[in-house]
């Protein structure tokens, strides 16, 4: 494999990156009117599919594929960006866009001349506040430059592009509760079918896209989708942006092919893991995808590879490391309060689950742990989301596979903390453990009557005609 | 022919029908539980309590295909090989866990709760829960607070099925409910300032599946288990909404809206709900009255007396040549007013008939349900209707015209009476009052006396009353069973929920006892027969028999209806009925 060249990044270490001159000094624009003037949509969209590009949101579906989902007798398309960036130690849409934001400009208007899209929201996350001022002063130059607007590059595609700011919840990110969002809603999902493609953004057809994903575009675009398919590992194609985190030496954000392993990471790019230590554990593409224990470090982390080790997926791509120090009961705490807080609570099991999973892991950590607490985690994490099929939206999922991942993997340690962490206070009483067990709390073990069965006693079903 | 595979089983779907699978499974008599989902609100499958195992049979090969996990039935459409399994172990684990999250934050204050006995949570746990709840951790306490002058929620005991929320939103339009808060902090709420006070808003509280949403007129009054319920119908205006009356020791306690698609959906106005009220009045006419007894005022009399001086005064007048008429309240039922004309024809072939005022309010409020707009979720299944609150505030006028364009030919309205009894053409008069709010006042009154011998049959004391000289007591809307034909022209039956008060007998005995037809009590139902046979518009009430959702009379032929099923909530439906077996509320169809 050749020497790999950064696209994605090229730009972020120059000054003035993010002005269009710039830009168009180095090359902005091009791909897009190559696009506009010389290619129709659909071709387009046939060279994304070669690319057999991926989304880099989280879900990794093909993105010419999603493309091709939309009706082909639309009348109105809407193209939504998904920039919510929410997931745990993230920050590659972030840098993309306040670094580059004519690079995404541009993947914007090829995606929409492709989809057919005349209005485009980018979703920025709420704490994005540079990124939203940058975005905003990149629509108007580009803008007042022809790249949007009407009739661009003389091609007869109108092209608006609108920055919505969401307000501070994670499952806006997900794209259904993103769309409701954006029309003014409660970030709640909506169940699918419909999908977007189908109906979504003011029931009209619309695509939703990670920013990465655009921003990937115009260089497929412009080098052609064999190129793209000449980086990365099978079935994982292209350049994506990896963010180390946690306790390494240097926190980055890095442009590699996809498959590198967290060895890799660690070593050739964040500078070892810090203080000399060792490396326990890492999170491999935001807190929703799972953990990778420190002999899973060498495997590559694409869209594939890293379903062996019981990942949920790749994720955002942003491995956070611990280090040897780092208690996996605190992990679990943390993981268990972030998904409590953010599920928006319209399903029963993700509403009720998240919620419980951390009540639990407070009371483990704080020394009131029962080793049945364990199998009750389990079973609650394997029940939840939409790999069982209980829940609307993959949230739950998340919240699960930190849960699965680290019983899996770590359950010795936590059997451990939850012996040798007992404080009184925090136990569960007799009363409540009797409760629990369907034993009779006054101490007898007459169990609780069976719900299943009949109770003793007049037929009930022939007192419906009684009123008749 | 599309045919489905329930639990093994092979059945034929209906045509023109877009079923999901919980409404498919119930027409077999498989019962999928479920919150969340509503027939006339959006799929938002957020309970997750009607997941089954869903799969298809390849129309070639016969080869069944299932999807690995598992799926909503509300979101699953019922389509040609479609494959449900709704029993298996997969599916009651899944309602296991279910019900065991549900009731992590519910108080289990059942014994205050007036939905006990009538609760989703209860029914389920009972027939898909489990004893056990694993759950030892601090459970959350959310607040109760007021949502309205009417209407009280009881946060805690809710289960974020948002019905409430989607009906005020898809139905009203209003939008008064809201969620608020995240994750197993959300709360049911309304904006600061803007109560949930639409005219139908009571509709929540039949809606919500737990005891959340609460009526409190009704809180804490009584218990479920106590009412008899009777399917009437409202008498409040000329929609004829369907309605559950439910009664205990012999008063009214609340209205409950009845499924009736072709009428008013699942819904009732909220003045409806409250009409209960009149038929518990104190002051309601507890005795006969007759003038002339002893002395010159109104003196009470007993029933036979009272029916015999109306009679004979009636008849003297008729023999000696007077002319007679009679005004007829359109709260009649049709069979009332059917054996009240005929009587008075029969006593002077020459009386004049006439209708009584038609009170009416304001100006008819539809709502109109859209099949897309202000929806959310999946609204493929949804066949919406309309409903309309009408001005005119009485449940009978089509029929009692019907039957009294059958007696003579035409409809005398009120105003043209009134001006002839004032101009003193006849010398005996009958005016069976009965409406709600008394229908005629002082002057009405007093031209109505204009004539020599004045009956009247009422249930209040009303200024007519005090100037007639034979005061019949008559049954209140609650009291009396018969037949009312809705503004559709539609008759429907209404079942008495209350038996006649003490002094006081339905005014159909009356009527049968003025005509010479003996005392014994005569049923509603034998009189309907008989005018399906002498009154032509009736002639497709053959024997009397009212189909569920009632029938249009006078020829018209019944428009097609699309998603009628008969509907109840399951926990309304009393257990161990089987869904197949049973018509609105529940009840066995005879
Ligand atoms: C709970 C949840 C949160 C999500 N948050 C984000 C997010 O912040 N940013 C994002 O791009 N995708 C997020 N996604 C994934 C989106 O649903 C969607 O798959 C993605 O935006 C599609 O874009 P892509 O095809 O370009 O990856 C989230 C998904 C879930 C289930
Ligand atoms: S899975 Fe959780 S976050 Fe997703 S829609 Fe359901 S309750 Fe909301
Ligand atoms: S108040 Fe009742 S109807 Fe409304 S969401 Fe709660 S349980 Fe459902």
């Amino acid at each position: 494999m050749a020497a790999f060249e950064p696209v994605l990044s090229r730009n972020w270490n120059v000054p003035d990156s993010h002005t269009l001159p710039v830009y168009e000094s180095r090359g902005g624009y091009k791909a897009s009117r190559k696009a506009l003037t010389e290619m129709d949509p659909d071709k387009v969209v046939q060279v994304v599919k070669d690319s057999e590009l991926r989304g880099r949101g989280g879900a990794g579906f093909p993105t010419g594929l999603k493309w091709s989902f939309l009706p082909k007798d639309r009348t109105q398309t809407f193209m939504c960006v998904n920039g919510d960036e929410s997931e745990p130690a993230t920050f590659n849409n972030r840098l993309l866009i306040e670094r580059d934001p004519h690079q995404f400009i541009e993947g914007i208007l090829i995606a929409c001349f492709a989809t057919k899209a005349a209005t485009a929201y980018v979703y920025l996350r709420f704490e994005y506040i540079h990124a939203f001022r940058i975005m905003e002063r990149a629509i108007a130059d580009a803008r007042e430059k022809g790249h949007l607007g009407k009739d661009i590059y003389g091609s007869g595609f109108d092209l608006e592009v609108y920055c919505h700011r969401g307000a501070g919840a994670y499952i806006c990110g997900e794209e259904t509760g993103l769309i409701e969002s954006l029309e003014g809603k409660r970030g709640w999902p909506r169940i699918k079918p419909p999908f977007p493609a189908i109906e979504g953004a003011f029931r009209k057809p619309t695509v939703v896209n990670n920013v990465e994903t655009l921003a990937c575009v115009p260089h497929i675009i412009e080098r052609g989708a064999d190129w793209f398919k000449s980086i990365g590992t099978p079935k994982s194609y292209g350049p994506k942006l990896y963010c180390i985190s946690g306790h390494v030496n240097k926190q980055v954000c890095v442009e590699l092919p996809l498959g590198v392993t967290t060895n890799q990471l660690i070593e050739e790019h964040a500078g070892g893991v810090w203080k000399g230590r060792k490396a326990k554990a890492a999170v491999p593409g935001g807190i929703s995808m799972g953990l990778l224990s420190a002999a899973e470090f060498d495997v590559p982390l694409d869209f594939e590879e890293i379903r062996k080790p019981g990942c949920l997926g790749l994720g955002t791509a942003a491995v956070t490391v611990m280090d040897e120090t780092t208690s996996m009961v605190d992990y679990l705490y943390n993981s268990c309060r972030f998904f409590a807080h953010e599920s928006c609570g319209q399903c029963t099991p993700c509403r009720e689950g998240t919620g419980w999973l951390y009540k639990m892991m407070k009371r483990i950590k704080a020394g009131g742990g029962r080793l049945e607490d364990l199998d009750i985690m389990d079973n609650l994490a394997k029940n939840m989301g939409i790999m069982p099929g209980t829940t609307i939206c993959g949230l739950a999922d998340g919240a699960a596979w930190p849960v699965r991942n680290a019983l899996a993997k770590f359950r010795g340690e936590i059997e451990d903390y939850i012996k040798t962490h007992q404080a009184p206070r925090y136990q569960v009483t007799p009363l409540q453990q009797a409760i629990a067990h369907g034993q009779s709390p006054v101490g007898s073990d007459t169990p609780m009557p069976d719900p299943t069965r009949r109770l003793p006693g007049p037929d009930l079903s022939t007192r419906a005609t009684a009123h008749a | 022919m599309a045919t489905i595979i329930i639990n093994g089983t092979e059945h034929t779907l209906p045509e023109g029908e877009k079923l999901n699978a919980i409404q498919a499974a119930k027409l077999f008599g498989h019962e999928i539980p479920y919150y969340c989902w509503h027939p006339a609100l959006s799929v938002v499958a957020n309970c997750r309590m009607c997941e089954i195992e869903v799969g298809s049979k390849d129309p070639k090969t016969g080869e069944i295909k299932m999807v690995p996990k598992l799926v909503p039935g509300c979101q699953t459409p019922a389509k040609d090989g479609t494959v449900l399994v709704t029993d298996s172990e997969k599916v009651s684990v899944h309602q296991k866990m279910i019900m065991e999250y549900l009731l992590i934050n519910h108080p289990l204050d059942c014994p205050v709760c007036d939905q006990a006995g009538q609760c989703g949570l209860q029914d389920y746990s009972y027939e898909y829960g489990q004893a056990a709840h694993r759950f030892v951790e601090e459970r959350i306490v959310n607040p109760r607070k007021d949502v309205s002058d009417a209407i009280q929620l009881n946060q805690d005991r809710c289960i974020m099925c948002t019905r409430c929320v989607r009906f005020t939103r898809e139905i009203t339009g209003s939008g008064e409910l809201n969620v608020i808060n995240r994750g197993n902090h959300a709360e049911i709420d309304i904006f600061p300032g803007q109560p949930l006070d639409n005219p139908l808003a009571g509709n929540v509280v039949d809606l919500c599946p737990v005891g959340a949403l609460l009526d409190k007129d009704f809180l804490h009054k009584q218990r479920f288990w106590f009412l008899s319920k009777h399917d009437s119908i409202c008498t409040r205006c000329s929609t004829g909404c369907n309605i559950a009356a439910e009664e205990n020791r012999g008063q009214l306690w609340r209205f409950r809206a009845r499924y009736n698609p072709k009428v008013n959906d699942y819904w009732i106005c909220d003045e409806g709900r409250s009409s209960y009220k009149s038929a518990n009045e104190p002051n309601l006419l507890s005795a006969m009255f007759a003038r002339g007894v002893a002395g010159g005022g109104l003196t009470q009399v007993g029933v036979e007396q009272a029916t015999t001086l109306a009679r004979e005064g009636l008849q003297r007048m008729a023999r000696e040549g007077g002319a007679i008429a009679g005004i007829l309240s359109p709260f009649l039922t049709v069979e009332e007013a059917y054996v009240m004309s005929a009587y008075l024809k029969g006593i002077s072939s020459s009386a004049v008939l006439a209708l009584g005022p038609i009170p009416s309010m304001g100006s008819d409020q539809t709502f109109t349900p859209d099949k897309i707009a202000g929806r959310n979720g999946d609204t493929s299944f949804l066949v919406p209707r309309p409903f309309t609150i009408h001005a005119e505030k009485c449940p009978n006028r089509m029929g009692v015209e019907a039957i009294l364009s059958h007696f003579q030919g035409e409809v005398i309205d009120y105003a043209a009476i009134s001006a002839r009894v004032a101009s003193g053409e006849f010398r005996a008069l009958f005016v069976a009052s009965d409406a709600i709010d008394p229908a005629y006042m002082e002057d009405d009154a007093a031209k109505l006396r204009r004539s020599d011998f004045l009956v009247v049959m009422d249930t209040t004391v009303t200024p007519l009353a005090r100037l007639a000289d034979v005061v019949l007591a008559g049954a209140t809307f609650a009291e009396k069973a018969g037949s009312y034909v809705n503004f559709q022209g539609r008759l429907q039956y209404s079942e008495a929920a209350l038996p006649p008060r003490d002094g006081s007998l339905p005014d159909l005995d009356l009527l049968a006892i003025l005509s010479g037809k003996g005392t014994a009590p005569i049923h509603s139902r034998t009189i309907l027969a008989e005018v399906a046979t002498v009154v032509p518009a009736f002639s497709i009430v053959t024997e009397g028999k009212v189909p569920e959702f009632g029938v249009i009379i006078g020829g018209t032929p019944e428009p097609a209806t699309v998603g009628a099923f008969p509907y109840t909530d399951p926990w309304l439906t009393p257990r161990g009925d089987h869904p197949t077996e049973s018509g609105p509320n529940g009840r066995k169809q005879p």
